[in-house]
Parts: structure tokens; C-alpha cells; sequence
């Protein structure tokens, strides 16, 4: 199986022996498992010249042309061709496999079915070495153990933004990076360039984007959201929590918070907005203004129809909260005992009016004590007027709690 | 109180590289160097301060405006763009480079030792046990400042002394302009020292990482020309003015030559009287152990990121062995180095800066190649910015191969 580095600069000759050039580069149209070379850039003593790959035939030691140059026709790239040495030769890839970028060291090409196929992105230190010219020695002092890094082309994503020509190219759908787990693709993003970050940003839907750009460290998700079109943002920061939204909005310089917040939809909006006012250290600017609250007097079966209709988010179902008629936090009661209850029976009589609560100008650390002593999943948050204005989950508080550095550490251990 | 926490976090988050790089730069390398350039020259080495400090701006902000583009350190750049060989050959420059600048930063802190009382043993592997204390627990960014505080402090102390020492100060303010040149070959060995020490090979690699590593882009422009032009352009040549002027003024009309720590503090004496040697070697150890914090970690960083290995310490050892490899390879390498024993210190600290004047170009004109690439887009390095960076370049150059020339000629 050859390696471009073993093929590229070999001699190319004419059917007669005569020496034309070298071979300079290979081309594909990244589509499909693994694209077939379908273009030889051959550099000449007049330039470039770009010939179909089949037109070549690979012999030992050298290349011949199946014809003489002058009779080869040219051929011409497409704009979405990559040129394997140019675009990804010591470039940097995302390596969906392992959630991670790396820099191509070299390129595996196979022949499968009588056609060139790149197959695989070489990684490790054996690419390194074969490219400086190593490797058999490496090989003699280390034996067959010196590891072999090949990603599977398949895994593979290039990134745009290391075309010298930029804006030239029709990007390649970022498919296989929208099927990564978004905490992955958060990884991912926060190696990459701002405007690469960007890119991804923009092609991502709307749902992942927000996911990842909750997982993203604070001080890049201020960034991106700057970089980013502002309807772009304010679509994404809709669809966030509303206390990650806060947070992130938090961050930004003042017009800018403005303008997207203008943009957002009304009731995102507000919840957003009513975040803000809380200083972020307290239970009100950890809180999230996403919960569910009924009505203390409907019955059990009103009570889950309610739920159908809401359909709340898994993480929002471990309590339920009841309500009077002035908003103020009366009791809770678990999706549990509201499935089991009998359906004429009202919320108010099934729900436990004993429930732990916090005032939203508690420090955020009296909230993670809170938490941790009674083991619980959430914990609900109301103002002066015992109002419930929001909840502070169980996940919230283990980012108060750990370390930093902790969650990015972890990710990469399991990601193995 | 909110609407401004948000924008000075703004700010905050592109403020800094210059800053820190300012005070690295003035390590136990730059004070040594700086300080025995005014003992033996008096104010005849100012004006290549005035030199460097536009040299430095131009040079950094070349590196800036690279990694602001495109978000990656400049090894890696380098790496895109001339393959693997040339890569390897750059990656080599710096570790030798940096390799020098650690066993400087160790001598520093056995020199500091050295004024209480301490042998360069026990200081070589207090200092290593620091190190790696602090870098395992992280803690290095959130002391840095304090590091910071006290290299300013120690300017202070420098500038009120020169103050104190009553210099010429017309005199000074003319030799910043105007050349005073003596023609012989310490003089030379002492302007590439003073380069070296200014212009570095792990300078250009750090601001480079730090701006890559914060995330910043493109729009970041205007407050890092800021930092940088503030850092590199004003602070660190202040602090350099500051300390050749006290030494010109206290140990220069004496004709007595630095030898070792105690006499370098004597600078201070106007300021301090007896509790000199105490405050330089308080200065000494903050300079070094600030210039510890980031060149191991940056010559780490520059090698895997040039050949795509796991870098940062948010890894465990087995997940980046090469990072973590190179890094106690460094730490080691240097604290073993300083054991040796009679070592003259200060010679060592000053040639480590000449290795890396030495080698400065290398780096200089990797850069250089890489600032005019098309894909930097607006940031591509303009039509000011681009020949005064190859006229630092060839200056660097000549001033090397001058040197390397001298050697072989006048031996």
C-alpha cells in the first residue's frame, strides 16, 4: 500500500523514456468512503500541468504518461477538489473517531479494484519518520513495534480554512462532525481557528449548535457568539437553557448583549433577561427559569395531561412543582406518585408540601451544600414574595463544585 | 457594576501575553545580561535598547497578527507550510535556544540562593521541586502576577536607585540616541547578549501559543497591538533602561566587573544600602522562576505541536508522553546542569543569551516567510510592518554571522 510521500516526486516519463516532469500532487473529490485519485498535477519544466490519473500508469521507480504530453488532453479540478498534498498534507483533520484534531503526518492510498483510493490519514510517528526518511532505520531499532497511526479515511474531516484560497471552495457538509456527541464537537471546536469555529457554528443545526456551545469553556463561547452572524446567535441562544444563555450573555460587552437579546424571541427573551438581574454568584444567576409548575387545584389525570401537552425536557421531569394561584411554591410531587395517584385525586392533596427551597439571593455555595446534604436532583428558587422563579439543577452545581479543568479531562478518557 | 465587568473581561481577555512576556522577558537572563552591560559599558550598549524595543513591537506583532489569523502556534504554521524536514530543523533551534534560556533561569535561582547562603546543590533541586510543584498543581497561572508584582517592584527599586546614584542623566538620554560604539570584541559579544536577551526565539513562540490558546481572532487585533505594543515596545526596554542606568551609575566608574550575584546587587546599594544583595536576590527568583513558568512549557508546547503530539497539562502523563517527556527532559536537563560544580553563574546566564542571539534569526525568518501568506487575510503583515520585519531580520542575521565569522577568524 503506498503512502502519497512514497510516490510524490517520482520521476514522470513518456511512453519513449523521455523524462517530462515529476509528480507534484494527487487529486480527489471528497466524496464517499474513500475517493478515488481521479488527477496527477504534474509539475514541468513549463509549470504545472493537471492530467487524468488515468492517463498514468504507476511502474516501478517512475510514472509513465500513456501517451506523449502533447497529446495527453488537460484536465481541470473541479472547485470542491482536494489536493492531497497542497490541502492536507501536515494539515490539521478532525479525527471523529477519537473526538480530537490532529495533523496529517501522511497520506494511504490503496488500490482497490484497479482504482486509487485514498483510504486513510497517517498520524503517527511512523509517518513522521518515513518523512524524513527514517522509517527503515526506526524500523531496525524498534522492530515491527513502532505503532502505525492511520485514521480511516472515512473518520476523517478536513477543515476548510487551511485552503490558501479561501472562499474559493464549496464547503463539504459537515455531516460526519454533526453526528459526534456535542460535547465532542465542543472538544473539537475549541481547538480549532476563530474562523473555523465559526464555520461550524454556522452549518451546525440549530439544536446541536446550542448543545455544543453549552459544552464550550466560558471564556471561547463569548467569542463565538461574537464572531458569529447575529441571527445566527440569537437563533442558537434561544434554543440554549436560559441560565447557560445568561451566563454566556454575561460575558459579553454591552451592545452587543443588547442587539442579541433584541433579536431573541420574546419569551426566551424575557426569562434571559430576568436572569441577568441576579448577580452571578447567587442561587438566581445559576438558576434556570425552565421548570414545571401546576396548578395546585388540578386533578392527577388534568396534571399529566398538562405534562403531554409541555412536553418537558427528561432533566426538568425529576420534580414537579405546585403552584397556588400567586405563583408561590406550595409543594412538590414526583412524576412517580402523579402516575400512581388516582386520576380524580387533586395535585394538592398528592403532592408533599414539605419542599426544600432557596431564596434567589442565596451565594451559590449555600445552594450546592443544599444539594449535596439532601441528595438532590434540583432545588427550586423563589423570590422575596416565595414566588418560584426558577430551579438550580443537580448539574449546575457540579460545575460549581469541580475543579477546573476536570470536565475537559474527563471527556478525554472516556472518549478513549 | 455588570455592564463594565463585561467589557473589561473583554479586554481582560486579550490583555496579558505582552504583559507577561514583558516581565519573562526580563529574567534572570535579561537582569544579568542588562546588568552587566552598564557595569562594563556604562551607557555604551543604551541605544541598542532603543533598537530593540521597536525590533521587539515589530517582531511580536508579526507573531501576533499570525496567530490572531490563524488561531495556531507558530509551529505549527511552520509545519503547513515547509513540511516535516524544515519543521524538524526549527523545532531543533528552539529547544537548543530554550534548553540555554532554562539552565539560565536555574543559575539565576542558584545565584539568588547563593545570597543566603545556599549551595547550587540544594538550590538546583529546591528549584526543580518548585517547578514541578507548581506546574503539577496548576498553580502557575493563577501566581504569575504575583511574579509580575515583583519584577515590577524590582524595576522600581532599579529606577530609584539609578535616581539615587545621581547619573549623568543628559548623558544617558544621549547615548539612547546616539551610538556610543567601542570597537572590540566584548563589545560585540555584549550587543549580541543584550539582543539575545531581548528578541527570543521562546518570545516569539509564546505570544504566539498564548493568543492561539485564549481563543482570540481576528477582531482581537486592537487590543493585543495594545498589549504588545505596550509589553514589548515600552515596559521591557523601561525596565532594561532602568537597570543599565543604575549599574552605569553605581559599578561602571568603580571599573569593578560583575563576578557573581553579590556583585551585581551592589547596583541597588543607593536605594537599599546593606539589604541590597536580599532585594536582588528577591528580584533574581521572582525574574527566574517567571522565566521557568513559561520556556520549559513553551519549548514543549513548540515541539508537539509542530508533530501533532497531546500538549497541555489538562493531560495525564500516559495520554502525552512526549509533552510530559520533553518537559522533565528540560527541568532535569537544567537542574542537573547547574550542579556542576565551580560553575561561574553569571557567565553561564549571560552566554545563554548569545546562544540565543545566536539563533534568533532561524526563528526570525520562519516568521518572516510565513507573514505574507495570502490566508492571513487583513492581517497579513502590510507595507510598514513587512520590510522593517526583514530589516530586523537582516540585522539579526548580519549581527550572528558576524559573530559565527569572528570565531573562526580570530582564533
Amino acid at each position: 500500500m503506498p503512502y502519497l510521500s512514497e510516490i510524490q516526486h517520482r520521476r514522470v516519463i513518456e511512453p519513449n523514456g523521455n523524462e517530462i516532469g515529476t509528480l507534484k500532487d494527487l487529486a480527489v473529490v471528497p466524496q464517499g468512503q474513500f475517493p478515488a485519485v481521479q488527477w496527477a498535477i504534474l509539475a514541468t519544466g513549463d509549470g504545472e500541468r493537471v492530467v487524468k490519473w488515468s492517463d498514468i500508469a504507476q511502474e516501478i521507480g517512475h510514472l509513465r504518461l500513456r501517451g506523449r504530453i502533447d497529446t495527453v488532453p488537460d484536465a481541470m479540478l473541479p472547485p470542491d477538489a482536494l489536493r492531497l498534498s497542497r490541502d492536507l498534507m501536515d494539515k490539521q483533520i478532525v479525527d471523529t473517531h477519537g473526538a480530537k484534531i490532529v495533523r496529517v503526518n501522511d497520506l494511504q492510498l490503496s488500490d482497490v479494484e484497479g482504482q486509487l483510493r485514498l483510504v486513510g490519514a497517517d498520524v503517527g510517528l511512523r509517518g513522521l519518520l518515513r518523512r524524513i526518511g527514517a522509517e527503515g532505520l526506526a524500523e531496525r531499532l524498534f522492530g515491527r513495534r513502532l505503532p502505525r497511526g492511520i485514521i480511516p479515511w472515512h473518520l476523517v474531516e478536513p477543515l476548510d480554512s487551511n485552503t490558501p484560497e479561501q472562499g474559493v471552495r464549496v464547503t463539504v457538509p459537515r455531516t460526519k462532525l454533526a453526528l459526534l456527541h456535542p460535547a465532542d464537537i465542543a472538544d473539537i471546536v475549541e481547538e480549532m481557528a476563530a474562523d473555523e469555529r465559526r464555520h461550524v457554528f454556522e452549518q451546525l443545526d440549530i439544536e446541536t449548535a446550542a448543545e455544543a456551545l453549552s459544552e464550550v469553556e466560558p471564556e471561547l463561547q463569548a467569542s463565538i457568539v461574537t464572531d458569529l452572524p447575529e441571527e445566527r446567535a440569537a437563533d442558537i441562544l434561544d434554543e440554549m437553557a436560559p441560565d447557560e444563555a445568561a451566563d454566556l450573555l454575561q460575558d459579553l460587552p454591552e451592545e452587543r448583549r443588547e442587539e442579541l437579546v433584541e433579536l431573541m424571541q420574546k419569551e426566551e427573551a424575557q426569562d434571559v433577561e430576568e436572569l441577568l438581574t441576579f448577580p452571578e454568584d447567587t442561587a438566581g444567576g445559576i438558576m434556570t427559569t425552565d421548570f414545571v409548575a401546576l396548578p395546585a387545584e388540578l386533578t392527577a389525570q388534568q396534571a399529566i395531561d398538562r405534562l403531554r401537552e409541555l412536553r418537558p425536557d427528561p432533566e426538568l421531569t425529576y420534580y414537579l412543582y405546585v403552584i397556588d394561584g400567586q405563583g408561590r411554591l406550595d409543594g412538590v410531587i414526583s412524576l412517580r406518585d402523579l402516575v400512581v395517584a388516582k386520576p380524580e385525586q387533586k395535585v394538592a392533596d398528592v403532592m408533599d408540601p414539605h419542599v426544600l427551597k432557596i431564596d434567589a439571593t442565596a451565594s451559590k455555595e449555600d445552594v450546592a451544600a443544599l444539594i449535596a446534604k439532601y441528595d438532590l436532583l434540583a432545588l427550586p428558587v423563589v423570590d422575596a414574595r416565595h414566588k418560584l422563579i426558577g430551579t438550580v439543577t443537580v448539574d449546575d452545581v457540579v460545575e460549581i463544585m469541580l475543579p477546573r479543568g476536570w470536565k475537559k479531562r474527563s471527556s478525554r478518557t472516556l472518549a478513549r | 457594576m455588570l455592564r463594565i465587568y463585561g467589557r473589561l473581561r473583554f479586554y481582560l481577555l486579550a490583555l496579558g501575553p505582552g504583559l507577561v512576556t514583558a516581565f519573562a522577558d526580563n529574567d534572570a537572563g535579561g537582569i544579568t545580561t542588562y546588568s552587566l552591560a552598564g557595569a562594563q559599558f556604562g551607557f555604551g550598549l543604551m541605544w541598542v535598547l532603543l533598537v530593540t524595543a521597536i525590533a521587539l513591537t515589530v517582531t511580536q506583532e508579526t507573531g501576533a497578527r499570525l496567530a490572531l489569523a490563524t488561531g495556531q502556534g507558530l509551529a505549527g504554521l511552520i509545519r503547513e507550510r515547509f513540511g516535516v524536514r524544515w519543521t524538524a530543523f526549527a523545532v531543533l533551534t528552539m529547544l537548543v535556544a530554550n534548553l540555554g534560556t532554562t539552565v539560565a533561569e536555574f543559575a539565576g535561582m542558584a545565584a539568588a540562593f547563593s545570597l543566603f547562603g545556599v549551595p547550587p546543590g540544594l538550590s538546583s533541586i529546591l528549584t526543580a521541586s518548585l517547578v514541578v510543584l507548581l506546574l503539577a498543581r496548576g498553580s502557575f497561572t493563577r501566581i504569575q502576577y504575583g511574579f509580575v508584582a515583583i519584577g515590577a517592584a524590582v524595576s522600581i527599586a532599579y529606577a530609584f536607585s539609578a535616581y539615587l546614584a545621581h547619573p549623568d542623566w543628559g548623558h544617558a538620554a544621549r547615548a539612547l540616541v546616539v551610538p556610543e560604539i567601542t570597537a572590540s570584541s566584548a563589545y560585540f559579544l555584549m550587543l549580541v547578549g543584550v539582543v539575545g536577551t531581548t528578541i527570543t526565539p521562546w518570545g516569539q513562540a509564546l505570544i504566539q501559543s498564548y493568543i492561539a490558546d485564549k481563543g482570540l481572532g481576528p477582531r482581537d487585533l486592537a487590543p493585543v497591538r495594545v498589549d504588545v505594543a505596550l509589553g514589548s515596545g515600552v515596559l521591557t526596554n523601561l525596565i532594561a533602561t532602568f537597570i543599565i542606568v543604575a549599574c552605569a551609575a553605581t559599578l561602571f566608574p568603580t571599573g569593578r566587573s560583575i563576578n557573581d550575584a553579590a556583585d551585581a546587587a551592589t547596583a541597588l546599594g543607593p536605594l537599599v544600602g546593606p539589604s541590597a544583595r536580599s532585594v536582588f536576590a528577591v528580584g533574581l527568583f521572582a525574574a527566574a522562576l517567571l522565566g521557568l513558568a513559561t520556556v520549559p512549557l513553551s519549548s514543549a508546547y513548540f515541539a508537539c505541536e509542530a508533530f501533532g503530539f497531546e500538549r497541555g497539562l489538562s493531560f495525564r502523563w500516559r495520554e502525552a508522553p512526549v509533552f510530559y517527556g520533553l518537559l522533565s527532559f528540560f527541568i532535569a536537563g537544567a537542574a542537573l546542569f547547574i550542579v556542576i560544580p565551580g560553575l561561574p553563574l553569571i557567565q553561564v546566564m549571560f552566554l545563554a543569551q548569545v546562544v540565543n542571539g545566536l539563533l534568533l534569526p532561524i526563528i526570525l525568518i520562519f516568521v518572516m516567510r510565513l507573514c505574507r501568506e495570502p490566508n492571513l487575510g487583513a492581517l497579513r503583515s502590510g507595507p510598514i510592518l513587512y520590510p522593517l520585519g526583514w530589516a530586523i531580520t537582516a540585522l539579526a542575521s548580519a549581527m550572528s554571522l558576524t559573530f559565527v565569522a569572528s570565531l573562526f577568524l580570530f582564533r
